[in-house]
């Protein structure tokens, strides 16, 4: 019973809530509010677990005295002080513990919160650089391409980018060349060859490509964008999708059990 | 400036042709009022629809709309009752009223049209799905091709074990009713039980309470298959913070004094994955994601070494388990791709021919 009474309630409520979708008429179409309704009242009543939880982990940690337990100090104390200067303050100055405009909760949210919030946020520009140094580089013909979208996508996407996007790709046809025919002077026969024949390609290549991007970097990067990258996207949505929609029902035919105990 | 009205009033003219109809495909308690725009529509300030219950009461004002627009959806009115509505253009100078428009009674409906084509493919799926668990019970083998971030699992668990470093498993900040979230728990469940098997610490720092309690008991019962439930501490799995960037902020930390030897994202995650995924890269962990966030997914797959791409995450409990059951909707999932696949291709093909057939049946989502 201790299964199949949550797979029996997991059952009606997935079935109520797909008929829901199909059906506006009461009582129907007021059930999806009323299960999220509910789904808030029992998450606040959770939140006491969590509290309680947060507590005693880091109450562990100070007692223990393990690694960064000052900063588990910190944030019990923070909790304190901020639960107890906001009650305080809203019963006693405002009538209300959940005024939102205590001067001390104001002040903390937007002095304190908002700037740490902030600058977790901003630590974000330097990990995309660390991140797209590893992958942006031109190890194969897959990364390659890679690297190219993205230099054309970033620099078709800002102002100065598009006047220095020519010059860029020019410069790097020409360190190309040369290594072209460094290579070629090294090597003999249908290899010499080939990178000869590549070499004056790239050559050949840099007014074309100069011109390109001089005049259409710009449309480019919207093609890349609307085009190759929107249908990859697509195609990963529809994937999800279904997937979802498999793992939904799995979850109410009770196929599905891991999440229970 | 009286003598100014009948010139006002000859230059510009009123909002025509007003019609009030049953909102379709609603609960009820909804009319929806058009109009024909007055050819003096840009020089109007706004329209402001007016609800009469008779057309001897003064009515009431119902809402107004910006210049340009000739819809407006009534949303204070009661079922069953008939109403009659006036629009009144208002010019810098003057207002002009319409004529009363036909009476409309707002009333509920039992099936929403626009949702036809979705129950359509829903029943059709749901066929497929059933059509496959059926044949996986009468024992026909399903092939399932491998999927590295899961095979993977093993590896990082083990790895992790030989370096002596706890495993930290991120099940991102989703609520427990997003699926995403229980395909997390079930793969929580299966490193939970090799981490059981190796005598390894797993670490789950949680977004949402509810998610930590239903984490507590997935671990747990990974602990107790593997044979092992002395080993679980429930101190192991605890909430953090449901603030977006404070959990981004106390998982970082963790990762940088408790220097995990495996790490797995495997949820919801937003704007935080990157920070997530490259600090887990700098401590030099053995890093597992997965997430049916699209934006987040480039950078997973540049960070970390294993991705679960979208689906690959729900199907994740299936290829875990070898529940034959299971397998049978991945390989109904692949036939839905399938046939979703030869449809987008004869769409392409009618709208090039400029037949909407396709279009027009999927547009009314």
């Amino acid at each position: 019973m201790k299964r199949e009474i949550p797979l029996f309630i997991t059952f009606i409520t997935g079935v109520l809530l797909v008929i829901a979708l199909f059906i506006p008429h009461k009582p129907f179409g007021q059930l999806q509010q009323t299960f999220n309704d509910w789904l808030i009242i029992v998450g606040g009543f959770t939140m006491i677990l969590g509290l309680d939880s947060l507590l005693l982990h880091n109450w562990e940690k100070i007692k223990r005295k393990k690694e960064g337990w000052i900063s588990s100090a910190f944030l019990i104390a923070s909790f304190f002080i901020t639960l107890f200067w906001g009650f305080g303050e809203g019963i006693f100055a405002h009538r209300s513990p959940f005024d939102p405009s205590a001067t001390f909760l104001r002040y903390f949210y937007t002095y304190v919160f908002v700037p740490l919030q902030a600058t977790m946020f901003s630590l974000l520009a330097f990990f995309i650089a660390s991140a797209a140094y590893r992958a942006f580089r031109a190890k194969d013909g897959n990364s390659t391409l890679l690297l190219s979208a993205a230099a054309l996508v970033m620099l078709g996407r800002v102002p100065e980018g598009q006047k220095v996007a020519p010059w860029i790709f020019a410069f790097v046809l020409i360190l190309l060349a040369y290594y072209f025919f460094k290579e070629g002077s090294r090597t003999s026969g249908t290899q010499k060859t080939v990178y000869m024949v590549l070499g004056v390609l790239s050559i050949a290549l840099i007014y074309p490509v100069f011109y390109i991007l001089l005049h259409y970097l710009n449309y480019i990067a919207d093609w890349i964008m609307n085009i190759p990258q929107m249908a990859a996207k697509r195609g990963i949505w529809i994937g999800i999708s279904l997937g979802g929609i498999a793992m939904s029902l799995r979850i109410i035919l009770g196929v599905e059990k891991t999440y229970l105990q | 400036m009286g003598f100014l009205l009948p010139i006002l009033l000859f230059l510009y003219s009123p909002p025509e042709n007003v019609k009030a109809f049953d909102t379709p495909d609603d609960g009820g308690g909804s009319i929806t009022v058009t109009w024909t725009l007055p050819q003096e529509d840009s020089e109007a300030i706004r329209y402001d629809i007016y609800r009469y219950t008779s057309a001897t009461d003064s009515g009431i004002l119902a809402g107004s709309v910006l210049r340009g627009i000739n819809t407006f959806q009534d949303i204070g009115v009661k079922d069953g009752v008939e109403y009659r509505y006036k629009v009144a253009v208002v010019y810098p100078d003057t207002v002009l009223f319409s004529a009363f428009s036909s009476v409309a009674v707002a009333k509920a409906q039992w099936f929403n049209k626009k949702t036809k084509a979705a129950l359509f493919i829903l029943l059709f799926y749901g066929i497929v799905l059933f059509w496959f668990t059926e044949e996986a019970k009468k024992g026909r083998r399903t092939y399932i091709r491998k999927i590295a971030g899961l095979e993977a699992v093993e590896e990082a668990v083990g790895r992790s074990t030989e370096l002596g470093k706890p495993i930290l498993f991120v099940p991102g900040i989703g609520l427990i009713s997003d699926i995403t979230t229980i395909a997390a728990l079930s793969i929580l469940k299966r490193v939970a039980k090799k981490a059981a098997e190796y005598e390894s610490r797993v670490i789950v720092p949680n977004f949402d309470p509810i998610v930590m309690v239903a984490a507590q008991e997935t671990v747990k019962e990974g602990y107790t298959e593997a044979g092992r439930p002395d080993l679980y501490n429930e101190k192991d799995i605890f909430f953090l913070t449901s603030d977006q960037f404070g959990y981004a902020a106390g998982v970082d930390g963790m990762m940088m004094r408790e220097k995990p030897g495996a790490i797995f994202l495997q949820g919801t995650f937003y704007a935080e994955a990157l920070i997530l995924a490259e600090t887990g890269h700098s401590v030099g962990a053995i890093q597992i994601s997965g997430t049916t966030s699209v934006t987040q997914l480039p950078f997973f797959i540049a960070a970390t070494d294993y991705t679960l791409i979208g689906e690959e995450m729900y199907a994740a409990s299936a290829y875990l388990s070898k529940d034959p059951l299971m397998l049978g909707t991945i390989k109904g999932e692949d036939l839905m791709k399938l046939i979703f696949i030869v449809t987008i291709i004869a769409g392409v093909i009618l709208e090039t021919f400029g037949i909407h057939l396709i279009s027009n049946w999927f547009s009314i989502f």
